[in-house]
């Protein structure tokens, strides 16, 4: 199944990504980088700390991990078959 | 007639071709001369170069269909053609418009106060072509699975398997081990696997671009009006509020396709020693754009329909900043190519054929090693002196005018601000390092070598033009009618 939000038309989501992008509450320095970055506002501030809030619109740039500076967020790719997908890139 | 897009799944059974005798895997194979990572743009040229060899060449791609992950507003750049693989030349890729001509406008409290059209070539010539990456990348990898490679989709790479120091297989997402005498990575800026490897690190941030790009729909007729052949660049002073500060970003572009616009911007995850909040500030120069240049109300907003919005990063300086540049390319058993390597024109943001070129020396260099039966670190070192001695990928990745346009912030001095776009985005690119010097240099060498290279490449100005005008090709249904046939006259097919 594959989903797709307004705000972002010609491009859906295939359902079993996973948990791909991880913050590591330890590592976070609560700095916001990665909130400013996220055109897909993926992320929150909750307790001082950035956590992943959901990655239904992530088009996997990893701009938040780019930006990290403590090296706290983990980036990798989701599974193969799953996550974003555009017709028009 | 090629298959496309949406039959894909077909083609992807394993199936092996060596020395005339063809044969189906009955049981996954998991282990090869040649394993490609990535079926992008650069990944299945350097998989058709192995299989074209004789090589048991894996192409390993993590989308469901190649390219439907690639995100980039895309023009691909006249000297990729020339001078890159020969199949593509001699072939007849999707292309979406050839483009005659670059557009640049001065906007200034959302008036055009300059216009500069110096850089334009009479058609059939071009100074490339706009594609989508979807079809582009799946016609790609139907030339290297045609050539005997075998394709995976569906299939991340996620960990290295390392033997004495050396890279000799890869680790799927399902756990499966797959291994080859070498590993090309072809996966992309983000590159998580070369990481693994202990190759290369995250690029420094200084070095990204987050760009974001909108495809709308546009009546063929109306972009032949508005557009013809050309593509326009939106050059301004960032109180303009439509675009980065210069030097820190792609200016809004306009890119032009058969029936359909592609604009975007960009702008880097450092900007002026800050993080930007790129969240905020990137949607916001497009939503004054729309809202205050008059061009775009007047001539391009009433003929349009948004169809798609989608981003990406690119590591475009990375060739300009010291501690991405010196990144190693290549280890004992892997060798790495195009973005995923650094290899983004650092002037006009374009990486792919950089990721051609890499690729294509990737192949060469992987078919040298298995038949040497040595694919140490020191054999390797090869594809590095080649990617050194090539004309245009160290020339293009090192190129400094987009990132001292920085040097027009301090002052308002319209006329340096015309004189640099001139010499940077307009005729000047012939002049100056990205294509003008390399692609002259080039042309001359490859004509003293053997005349006839001008009839071929005046063959395909034509045949890729006159292709697109009988419109023989369909992005939505990967249809393809009555192509021009390519002549057989010399070379490799």
């Amino acid at each position: 199944m594959a989903m797709t939000y307004q705000e972002f038309p010609g491009v859906e989501w295939v359902e079993g990504a996973g948990d791909y992008i991880k913050v590591d509450a330890e590592k976070c320095s609560g700095c916001a980088n990665c909130v400013r970055v996220c055109l897909a506002q993926c992320f929150k501030i909750a307790g001082k700390k950035a956590v992943v809030d959901n990655l239904d619109r992530c088009m996997e740039c990893g701009a938040c991990w780019y930006v990290c500076a403590p090296d706290a967020i983990r980036f990798s790719w989701p599974p193969g078959g799953t996550g974003f997908r555009t017709l028009w890139g | 007639m090629p298959s496309f897009l949406f039959d894909r799944k077909a083609k992807i059974q394993p199936h092996v071709q060596r020395e005339g005798v063809r044969a189906m895997a009955t049981t996954p194979k998991t282990d090869y001369d040649v394993i490609v990572v990535g079926a992008g743009f650069g990944g299945p040229v350097a998989a058709r170069k192995c299989a074209r060899a004789g090589l048991d060449t894996l192409m390993l791609e993590r989308s469901d269909v190649p390219g439907e992950k690639v995100v980039s507003g895309l023009v691909i750049p006249i000297y990729g053609f020339l001078y890159g693989p020969e199949f593509i030349r001699k072939g007849n890729p999707p292309i979406e418009r050839p483009i005659c001509s670059v557009v640049n406008r001065l906007v200034k409290g959302g008036r055009i106060v300059k216009t500069d059209r110096s850089l334009r070539m009479p058609r059939p010539f071009t100074l490339g072509y706009a594609a989508y990456c979807k079809p582009f990348c799946t016609w790609l990898a139907d030339r290297a699975t045609k050539a005997g490679a075998e394709l995976r989709t569906r299939t991340a790479a996620v960990d290295v398997i390392m033997e004495d120091g050396e890279v000799v297989g890869v680790v799927t997402d399902r756990g499966e081990e797959l291994r080859a005498r070498v590993v090309i990575d072809a996966g992309g800026t983000q590159n998580p696997l070369a990481i693994k490897a202990g190759i290369r690190r995250k690029y420094p941030p200084e070095a990204i671009e987050l760009y974001m790009l909108w495809d709308y729909e546009m009546p063929k007729r109306d972009v032949d009006e508005v557009f013809g052949h050309s593509m326009e660049f939106f050059h301004a002073y960032p109180e303009e509020g439509i675009g980065a500060p210069l030097g820190y970003g792609s200016t809004f572009y306009i890119f032009t396709y058969r029936d359909s616009i592609h604009p975007g911007l960009g702008q880097f995850l450092v900007t002026e020693g800050e993080i930007p909040n790129l969240a905020k500030l990137i949607p916001q120069y497009q939503e004054n754009f729309t809202a205050r240049v008059e061009r775009w109300k007047r001539d391009i907003a009433p003929r349009t329909r948004l169809r798609a919005v989608m981003w990406d990063v690119c590591p475009i300086y990375a060739g300009l900043i010291p501690s991405a540049r010196e990144m190693p390319i290549y280890t004992g058993g892997m060798i790495v190519t195009g973005d995923a390597a650094g290899f983004e024109a650092s002037a006009f943001g374009d990486g792919v054929p950089n990721a051609w070129f890499s690729a294509e020396i990737a192949g060469e260099t992987a078919v040298e090693a298995v038949r040497a039966g040595d694919a140490s670190a020191s054999f390797l070192a090869r594809y590095e002196e080649r990617v050194r001695a090539h004309p245009f990928i160290i020339k293009t990745i090192s190129d400094r005018r987009r990132w001292d346009m920085r040097e027009l912030l301090a002052g308002r001095d319209e006329a340096e601000f015309a004189r640099k776009v001139r010499d940077h985005w307009g005729i000047g690119a012939f002049r100056y390092g990205n294509m003008g010097g390399p692609v002259l240099k080039a042309s001359a060498k490859a004509l003293r070598e053997s005349p006839l290279v001008a009839l071929e490449w005046i063959e395909m100005f034509r045949r890729y033009f006159d292709n697109w005008e009988r419109n023989r090709f369909d992005p939505l249904s990967g249809t393809r009618r009555g192509l021009t046939p390519v002549p057989q006259a010399r070379g490799e097919a």
